[in-house]
């Protein structure tokens, strides 16, 4: 799994790229708590290159989640597909997440 | 009525040892050591025996990887010497598995079901504040790693029963795939 990120405007996008299972999810988790220390406030977490997830990812990204929610700041998880998706509907988390259908509407619904 | 019509229509983890889903009858075969860093190695090993058509990209592969990690992880405690062993048949129809560790056996399922029963209330009532309270399944023994949510999907997904022998070391699981009529 490699990890990048860009900056658009006051947002940073995090492209995953790869598979989130159980040997690599905490990656995603680091990063965002390293961006988090770093007082960034924004995140959009891009899945478009991801197409397998397992349970850790889930348990990382809920861990993401609910950390960003606790502190009031904003999160999107975008661009979730095949069977990502349908683990996500499995777990019936797809009302839990912030999702959006494409990183421009992220961005747009992060100005709101 | 119409509460136990809800709670009837509930997923729970069973307990059944005699569940006809422990019938290993033409199944096929392999055992494993409780190796963490084999389990999706062991689980290609498994699962390049189903057909195309009911692998469904990679969600059969990724249901059948988180049992295997639970009995090389929470069943063996990742000990080598410990084996997983596991029966299985696949076809257009089904795929039937049988997931056997040397732990002591599934302690907390009746908590686990409580679990899911108040995170499904949780849905039901569409409150996600509170939900966040039953995301993820936590035991004393859970680290980090641990996303606590692969039941949540295995108890979806496994349409055919997902049921524990009564030592509770051993799970028998069941997918049916209807056939599409042209």
């Amino acid at each position: 799994m490699e990890l990048k990120i860009r900056k658009n405007g006051e947002n940073y996008i995090i492209d995953v790229n790869g598979e989130m299972d159980l040997y690599n999810s905490y990656k995603l988790k680091e990063l965002v708590m390293k961006m988090l220390e770093k007082k960034v406030e924004r995140f959009i977490i891009n899945l478009e290159n991801v197409d397998y997830i397992d349970s850790s990812g889930i348990g990382a990204l809920i861990y993401i989640c609910s950390t960003i929610k606790k502190m009031n700041l904003k999160l999107i998880i975008t661009n979730i597909h095949g069977s990502v998706k349908k683990v996500i509907e499995l777990t019936k988390l797809m009302g839990y997440f912030p999702i959006t259908n494409s990183i421009e509407e992220a961005i747009q619904q992060m100005e709101e | 009525m119409a509460d136990k019509t809800y709670l009837s229509d509930i997923k729970e983890i069973r307990v059944d040892e005699n569940s006809p889903l422990f019938d290993k009858t033409g199944m096929l075969y392999k055992e494993f050591n409780s190796d963490y860093r084999q389990i999706r190695y062991y689980t290609l090993l498994i699962v390049q025996s189903a057909p195309m058509e009911i692998k469904e990209i990679n969600l059969l592969e990724q249901q059948i990887s988180e049992v295997i990690k639970n009995a090389v992880k929470h069943g063996n405690r990742s000990n080598p010497a410990k084996k997983v062993r596991v029966w299985y048949s696949f076809d257009l129809d089904h795929a039937h598995l049988i997931v056997e560790d040397e732990g002591e056996g599934f302690k907390d399922l009746e908590k686990w079901n409580e679990f899911n029963r108040k995170r499904l209330e949780c849905l039901a009532n569409q409150d996600f504040e509170k939900l966040a309270e039953f995301v993820s399944f936590r035991t004393t023994k859970s680290d980090e790693n641990d996303g606590g949510n692969a039941l949540f999907a295995a108890l979806e997904y496994w349409d055919g029963g997902f049921v524990f022998n009564s030592k509770r070391n051993a799970v028998a699981m069941l997918k049916k795939f209807p056939h599409k009529k042209h």
